[in-house]
């Protein structure tokens, strides 16, 4: 079981922030920043011509002798994307041997995947989940609304599997192509794409979507427990890589990991791209319900 | 340099399996990531910024050689040719007299460790077939070792020797150098003498070439060479003589000591090659223990020292004061005018009474401590302490015809019988053949046989001279009242037990008591305890000082030793011994020892050893791997 009850209890009162979605399809529980014709008030403007009589406000114009049609709030619901780099490279982790999934990244990346997805149904926001294998997105689950969809959303995650290596650029840009609303999305990787991710990103962020990368790495990636001889096997593509590993040469791995992400973190800021570190040393719900909400992704 | 196992040097093949090892140690261990990608950076940066790095993989396979390599030669035994006295088949005797002890060598503490020092070199320069016995000369020689090449053995057993405080037996230690070159090769060894001289000049030549290396370079030194008190009419009296062994006139304190507090001190000036005595009258009459000191005065330059010169031995000895117990003795004699005098005189200072009785007449039935027989013997001899003076046969001992040719040829050395007694002046006209008892030593002797002897039979001593006084000026002559007390002291002791004045180190003491004590044992100067065999013959007195007699915790006596031996308080060493007719000055570096250097490329060794560990630890520390994360 992926979710115990009290974490979906948890997770029940929380909600999406999402600042620049454009306007969904029907009304959610969600306000837009369109004018719409919900009870919220939220400015007047002038007549003309063909506007709805039943929506002048007749007290400014008793007041004032003008007409003016008094605009509401539309409530609109939320299309989020959560996207889920599905690679054999996301199977690492600290208890990748113990089969300890909670550590292992994808793992963790399918139970924050999980409780990102039933916020939004939660939330009554459209929901859409997508696997990322090879080049393109495989598996897809959604759209779907409300939370009656939660059972089907923990099963499509727990039949997930990883495979293979992923294309991020490739994937990214063909699910941005895809017949979607665009709205907030969700990117569960590890970023380790000999590819690239960027170009894909952009694409992304080009069509619409609010875009958070939630970077996962596993606390060994960080910070490698290995010395001596080795031969580095990548887990991916089984290409080798000789590597004597000594003192110095961790202490210039270490920098490596940590200019690698600062640098994608720049990246992402100067793109507008919310960007989110997170590392399965933290426990997922921990890293869901105290830093999310830090970082201003849920509210 | 040379090598002494050079087969050794083919343990260099283990650089193969080193090299080997270091290939097979470089069999990497295959472990998954999760990418490659970053590595690859990390690798490329790397060996951009550190061209050095590929090298360093190999500091510790170079480190590891490099240690193979040191332990190898020292395996081989590198050495290289060094001067030395003497090499090959060595004999070494060292001298452990108590001159050996004097602290006039620079750089070394005494003469017997700048002696050790030098053999210490020795046994470094031996060579591959050298050997070496070395006898340390005391009180009785010892062989230290025997024949061997083992360095490290030879250093053991010299860092363990010691000197002793008495005199060395040369004679004894020379028969051991003989026995030791016959059992060898004797015409291509080396006996080497290391000593400050002092070697009787009588030794038997021996079978090999000898040579010297002499010790000490200070001739300085006073010595204490006599300490005596003696009870006299007008109580008792200390005598103490000074000897001056130095180049120089001394002024020296002679402090006198009672029981452990200062009594009197005198200050005596002692020409060069010359003494000085002391008198000290009317001491306290109790018994004590006397200790004389010598100390400079306070305007002497090296005053502050508290070192009066080179050897502190003899700068201090002992004296135990028994006074005089009542005995009785009984003279039995014809009519002799010389026993009646030194008896009168004897008996007040000696503390005994003398009772006369007429020869012939049957003896009191009293019992008396000491019996004087004058004369020829009738009946049987008492049961008690004898002194027999031109006797007849009797039960003890045959007495055979007279003899003429009575010059005095031996006087028995270190015998408290003889101590003090000049023979020179002694003329006899005749003296008694006698069959010489087992239990008996001779004290004198003349050319026709012995003229004095003494000993132990049946529980009782027994002393006797085997002429008639009156056929000897020795009754006129000093000598005689000083025999007659030597006598007296040892056939009728002051106490129950009395030892002899002038005890030196490691001499015999002979223990008579009276009084049936058992459970004896001695305590020594310094704080040890030993038992005296059933026999009463105590020999570990290797320590100066006064030593106790106790019988089940209660204190009998007191008794001193003393070094008074002036062979070695004169410490000049000697240029040159005479082993044999040879006479043999100092020897110089004349031969090729070999200096072996292995212990410093072993230390090498351990250096490049630490060295690695070092390199490994810095270069790769031991992280905390996690069985998880390291894929087997």
């Amino acid at each position: 079981m992926i979710f115990d009850e009290k974490t979906l209890r948890k997770l029940d009162r929380l909600a999406l922030a999402a600042s620049q979605v454009r306007a969904g399809q029907i009304k959610g529980e969600r306000r837009s920043l369109k004018r719409g014709t919900s009870i919220e008030f939220a400015d007047y403007r002038n007549y003309t011509r063909g506007d709805d009589l039943r929506r002048v406000d007749w007290n400014v114009y008793a007041r004032l002798e003008r007409p003016y049609i008094k605009l509401l709030e539309e409530e609109e619901d939320l299309a989020v994307h959560v996207l889920l780099d599905a690679s054999r490279s996301m199977e690492y982790g600290a208890d990748f041997d113990t089969g300890n999934e909670a550590r292992q990244k994808f793992g963790y990346a399918q139970r924050v995947a999980a409780a990102l997805g039933y916020i939004a149904l939660a939330a009554g926001d459209r929901l859409s989940l997508s696997a990322l294998h090879g080049e393109t997105p495989v598996d897809q689950f959604g759209p779907a609304r409300g939370r009656g969809q939660t059972m089907r959303l923990l099963k499509f995650l727990q039949d997930l599997t990883t495979s293979g290596s992923t294309n991020l650029d490739a994937a990214l840009r063909r699910y941005g192509q895809g017949p979607h609303r665009p709205g907030l999305l969700f990117l569960l990787s590890d970023l380790f794409s000999p590819a690239g991710y960027r170009d894909g990103l952009g694409q992304l962020q080009g069509r619409g979507y609010e875009v958070v990368v939630l970077h996962v790495l596993a606390p060994d990636e960080i910070d490698p427990p290995l010395a001596g001889d080795l031969r580095l096997i990548d887990i991916e593509t089984g290409a080798p890589q000789d590597v004597s590993l000594d003192n110095p040469l961790r202490e210039l791995y270490r920098k490596k990991v940590t200019d690698w992400c600062l640098e994608v973190e720049a990246y992402c800021l100067k793109r507008g791209i919310h960007y989110v570190a997170v590392s399965t040393g933290v426990d997922w719900d921990e890293m869901v319900l105290h830093h999310f909400r830090q970082r201003g992704l849920i509210k | 340099m040379s090598f002494l196992a050079p087969l050794s040097l083919l343990l260099g093949l283990l650089a193969a399996p080193i090299i080997v090892l270091y290939m097979l140690k470089l069999r990497r261990r295959e472990v998954q990531v999760s990418s490659t990608l970053l590595w690859l950076m990390v690798l490329r940066d790397r060996e951009a910024n550190s061209p050095w790095q590929r090298l360093r993989r190999h500091l510790l396979m170079l480190i590891q050689l490099l240690l193979l390599a040191a332990l190898v030669v020292a395996l081989a035994r590198p050495f290289w040719r060094v001067p030395t006295v003497a090499s090959g088949t060595l004999v070494l005797l060292l001298d452990g007299s108590a001159s050996m002890q004097a602290t006039d060598v620079s750089g070394a503490p005494t003469r017997f460790e700048a002696a050790r020092a030098a053999i210490g070199q020795l046994i470094d320069g031996l060579d591959a077939s050298g050997s070496m016995s070395i006898i340390l000369v005391g009180h009785q020689p010892q062989v230290l070792a025997t024949a061997t090449g083992d360095k490290a053995g030879l250093h053991d057993v010299l860092s363990r020797a010691q000197a002793g405080q008495g005199e060395g037996d040369w004679a004894a230690a020379t028969a051991l150098a003989s026995g030791a070159l016959r059992a060898g090769d004797a015409a291509h060894s080396v006996v080497v003498v290391v000593s400050d001289g002092g070697l009787p000049a009588n030794l038997p030549p021996l079978p090999a070439e000898v040579r010297y290396i002499p010790i000490g370079s200070a001739a300085d030194n006073l010595a204490l060479r006599a300490l005596a008190v003696r009870a006299t009419p007008a109580g008792p009296q200390l005598f103490a003589s000074v000897a001056n062994y130095g180049d120089a006139a001394r002024t020296v304190i002679v402090s006198i000591s009672i029981n452990g507090k200062l009594y009197s001190a005198q200050q005596l000036d002692v020409p060069p090659a010359g003494s000085a005595d002391m008198v000290l009258s009317s001491l306290p009459s109790e018994p004590a223990v006397y200790q004389a000191r010598l100390t400079l005065p306070a305007s002497a330059a090296n005053a502050s020292s508290g070192r009066v010169d080179a050897l502190p031995l003899d700068d201090q000895a002992w004296a135990v004061y028994q006074p005089p117990s009542a005995g009785r003795v009984l003279v039995v004699s014809p009519g002799n005018v010389f026993l009646e005098q030194v008896f009168a005189a004897l008996s007040a200072q000696m503390g005994f009474q003398p009772f006369r009785l007429k020869a012939g007449q049957p003896l009191p039935p009293d019992p008396f401590n000491l019996y004087v027989f004058d004369g020829p013997i009738t009946g049987t001899l008492p049961a008690g302490d004898l002194l027999l003076i031109n006797p007849t046969t009797n039960s003890l001992f045959t007495v055979g015809a007279t003899f003429t040719n009575t010059a005095v040829t031996q006087v028995t050395a270190n015998d408290p019988l003889s101590q003090f007694v000049d023979w020179h002046g002694v003329h006899l006209l005749q003296a008694h053949t006698a069959q010489m008892p087992a239990w008996a030593h001779v004290v004198v002797a003349a050319e026709g046989g012995p003229l004095i002897f003494a000993g132990e039979t049946d529980g009782r001593r027994v002393a006797v001279i085997l002429f008639d006084l009156h056929d000897s000026d020795l009754p006129l002559q000093v000598s005689f009242p000083i025999l007659m007390s030597n006598l007296l002291n040892y056939l009728a002791p002051a106490s129950s037990f009395s030892a002899p004045d002038g005890l030196q180190p490691d001499q015999t003491l002979h223990i008579k008591l009276s009084g049936g004590e058992t459970n004896l044992s001695v305590d020594d100067p310094g704080g040890g305890h030993t038992a005296v065999p059933a026999d009463g013959s105590f020999a570990n007195t290797g320590r100066l000082g006064v030593y106790s007699l106790r019988s089940n915790q209660t204190v009998l006596g007191n008794f001193a030793v003393n070094l008074f031996d002036p062979s070695e308080s004169a410490i000049r060493p000697a240029a040159s011994i005479r082993i044999g007719r040879e006479d043999v000055a100092a020897s110089s570096a004349q031969e090729q020892g070999t200096f072996e250097i292995w212990p410093w490329i072993a230390a090498a060794a351990f250096v490049l050893l630490l060295i690695e560990w070092w390199v490994y630890h810095r270069g790769m520390p031991a992280p905390r791997l996690r069985k998880s994360a390291v894929e087997a």
